[in-house]
């Protein structure tokens, strides 16, 4: 028996390497309480993989606005925020185990992703936890409803940017009978989709046929000769992410169709522009926050610390939806005058006139999806130019 | 003296110390540590369960088979969608049919149907693919895990769609997962010391031999290739109740590779050099990530688990212990 534990004894002595190397683990990340200490944020965002070209400016954003707000003298009476980055890998069990992480690192509250499904594996441990979380770039309107009273959002939902389109399209560019395409590989265009067919027949409206494609397709040449059949067709909504906005308007261009093409947030990207050239750029209409072509101070002082801090223009919107998260939480605190959860909960909740970069926000709907004023951006001769401003009703 | 000893040893096999050793580690993590430290181990324990059940189809084979994530996302679905409770399947999924919408297991049963049912399709898909042989298999059930994929994402009316079960309870405790990593290090176990997985094994290193020497080679495969993707079947379902969503981009390619370097590291065939290597690998990572954090350099550890790799595929092919076990742990024969 003595021998036969003495053979075991490199298996024993790995397993105690291992807990006492998680006990390390454990201390390193031990909860501070101390008032001169900073207050933590968890930034949960995916650096690496097939989301960090919009999660990676989330985290610049979030990270400067606490910068901003280091400098200005912390909040709560000189304490210091800092935003920790905790990266996901575009892996939602990366998600669920580094938002525990940070739970266990004392975070006062999440924030972070542009997408509802990374949002659904880490929102839900801060809930149980009883921290706050602000998504700030997930826009699926039911993802408070999911999550439960501890979510917030800072970008509109879906159904608002595609009900603001939808009725731009009836009410000004007068149309009554569109072509839609939608990208079927992402919730987020299927949603885009569904709540501008919602409002356009709403609206009385005609659907001449819907057609599909996925990311990363590049040619359009069937879904073009059905629309040129579709001879009454008066604009084309493409259900896009920012990867074919480019490709999508230069192919409807170049065989000759010249009806409006109109879509959501997906389109604001300079592709829309500069893939087309500006000769074939015309005629595109789309709805996003409210941040682009906007001379507010608070866009204009954004875009400049941004440039001073990282050396280049804000990569999109994601950028100023981390700072205005960030903001958000920051604002609350202070209101609250306490970190603890239920009480930033509360002060988050109360959150009216927010002047955020990406709008003012306030949730005063029982949907708890911020109302915010949402842009018509129209390009004509690759020239992006602000027309409308649509609020949602209440 | 002597006889004694070897008698005591044969009473109480070395598997079972170390079974007893990880239940007492397993009752240290669950009572003292934070549910960080637990989601991390209990991560390393599913690592462990994919490593060793992909060891059987590959490790003991020879085949190269990268469909793991195909049935950890069968396995998953089907399991969740068991578990689910009537009232939620109501709200999340009212176009079920009702023969469905009315089931509401509980956690073990669905585990094991979940696991039954990614056999199941396995053995369909298993007699024709394995006909493949080499990177051929390989990128036929990298094909599979497309197809999987999607099927989850059109059947809207069963599974959500790309937005995937979300709001999952929290089921996989860590003793859950402990309790399946010790039934599938056992079953591997068996196995690999029949005279099944002898022959498997003979299988790896000359197939044509072992043919001619009056084995099935076609059932012995289909059998590995089976035996692989119920515990993948299992493995998924612990995994959607581990992080409480599922969708169906949960199970990517990405998973496979990483599963098949933790084979390559460990040793393919064995058992005990993928245990070590889905627990080393997990930590290093696991490690790292303060680091990465302090430096701003986000993606180190996948940088330098590639570099690794590349010096075990340099200098060590056979991996950490080659197609052996641990001297300590191999009964004396």
């Amino acid at each position: 028996m003595l021998k036969l534990l003495k053979k075991a004894r490199p298996v024993a002595l790995v397993l105690i390497l291992i807990l006492l190397s998680t006990s390390i683990l454990m201390a390193a990340g031990k909860a501070e309480d101390a008032k001169d200490k900073p207050i933590k944020l968890g930034g949960m965002y995916n650096l690496t993989g097939g989301f960090s070209s919009i999660d990676a400016p989330g985290l610049s954003g979030a990270k400067l606005k606490a910068k901003l707000i280091n400098e200005a003298g912390g909040i709560l009476g000189g304490r210091m925020i800092e935003v920790v980055g905790y990266d996901t890998q575009t892996d939602q069990q990366a998600a669920a185990t580094q938002s525990k992480r940070a739970i266990d690192q004392g975070v006062v509250a999440g924030l972070g992703y542009g997408d509802t499904t990374y949002v659904m594996a880490a929102a839900p441990l801060y809930q149980s936890a009883g921290i706050p979380f602000v998504t700030s770039g997930a826009t699926h309107p039911d993802l408070p409803k999911w999550v439960g009273d501890m979510f917030f959002m800072v970008p509109f939902g879906d159904d608002d940017q595609s009900y603001a389109i939808a009725d731009f399209a009836w009410n000004t560019l007068g149309v009554r009978k569109v072509v839609i395409w939608t990208d079927d590989s992402m919730d987020f265009t299927l949603a885009l989709s569904k709540f501008f067919k919602e409002r356009f027949i709403e609206l009385g409206g005609t659907i001449i046929h819907e057609l599909f494609y996925q990311t990363g397709d590049t040619d359009f040449s069937a879904h073009i000769a059905r629309l040129r059949d579709a001879r009454d067709a008066e604009a084309v909504f493409v259900g896009s992410v920012p990867n074919e906005a480019g490709l999508t308007v230069k192919q409807i261009r170049e065989a000759g169709i010249k009806i409006p093409i109109i879509s959501a947030d997906g389109y604001d990207t300079e592709l829309v522009a500069t893939v087309p050239g500006p000769a074939l750029a015309n005629d595109v209409y789309f709805s996003t926050h409210t941040y682009r072509s906007d001379d507010r101070p608070e866009v204009l002082n954004f875009i400049e610390e941004y440039i001073k801090e990282y050396k280049r223009e804000p990569e999109n919107a994601f950028a100023a939806c981390g700072f205005d998260a960030v903001g958000l939480i920051a604002d609350a605190i202070e209101r609250a005058g306490t970190t603890e959860g239920k009480a930033l909960q509360k002060a988050l909740a109360e959150t009216k006139n927010y002047q955020g970069v990406t709008g003012q926000i306030a949730y005063t709907r029982p949907s708890r999806v911020p109302v915010k004023p949402i842009a018509i951006i129209g390009v004509q001769g690759g020239k992006f130019e602000y027309l409308d401003t649509w609020w949602p009703e209440l | 003296m002597r006889l004694k000893e070897l008698n005591l040893r044969s009473k109480i096999p070395p598997m079972a110390v170390l079974g007893l050793i990880g239940l007492i580690f397993v009752v240290i993590v669950d009572k003292f540590l934070s549910a960080y430290i637990t989601s991390v181990i209990s991560f390393i324990f599913l690592y462990m369960i994919l490593a060793v059940s992909l060891n059987i189809t590959n490790g003991f084979t020879g085949l190269f088979s990268l469909g793991h994530p195909a049935f950890m996302g069968v396995g998953g679905y089907i399991a969740s969608l068991l578990i689910l409770p009537v009232f939620r399947k109501e709200f999340f999924l009212p176009e079920l049919p009702q023969w469905l919408a009315t089931q509401q297991w509980s956690f073990f049963p669905a585990i094991v149907m979940g696991g039954l049912i990614a056999a199941i399709v396995a053995l369909i898909i298993g007699y024709p693919v394995l006909r493949l042989k080499d990177h051929y298999l390989g990128v036929a059930t990298i094909g599979l895990i497309f197809i999987v994929k999607v099927i989850l994402k059109n059947n809207e009316q069963y599974t959500r769609g790309a937005l995937g079960l979300n709001g999952l309870e929290f089921k996989t405790s860590i003793w859950w997962i402990y309790f399946w990593l010790v039934i599938t290090v056992y079953v591997a176990w068996k196995l690999k010391f029949s005279s099944y997985g002898r022959t498997m094994l003979g299988m790896k290193e000359n197939e044509m031999a072992c043919s001619c020497l009056g084995s099935n080679v076609t059932a012995l495969k289909i059998m590995a290739f089976v035996i692989g993707a119920f515990f993948a079947g299992v493995s998924g379902g612990l995994w959607a109740h581990l992080t409480t969503v599922i969708t169906p981009d949960s199970f990517s390619p990405s998973l496979a590779f990483n599963l098949v370097v933790m084979l390559v590291i460990g040793g393919t065939g064995s058992i005990s050099g993928s245990l070590i290597a889905a627990g080393g690998i997990s930590l290093l990572i696991e490690y790292l990530r303060p680091l990465e954090e302090a430096l701003g350099m986000y993606g180190l550890g996948q940088i330098l688990i590639s570099v690794v790799l590349l010096f075990v595929l340099i200098f060590r092919t056979r991996g950490l212990l080659g197609s052996s076990e641990l001297k300590f742990l191999q009964k004396e024969v």
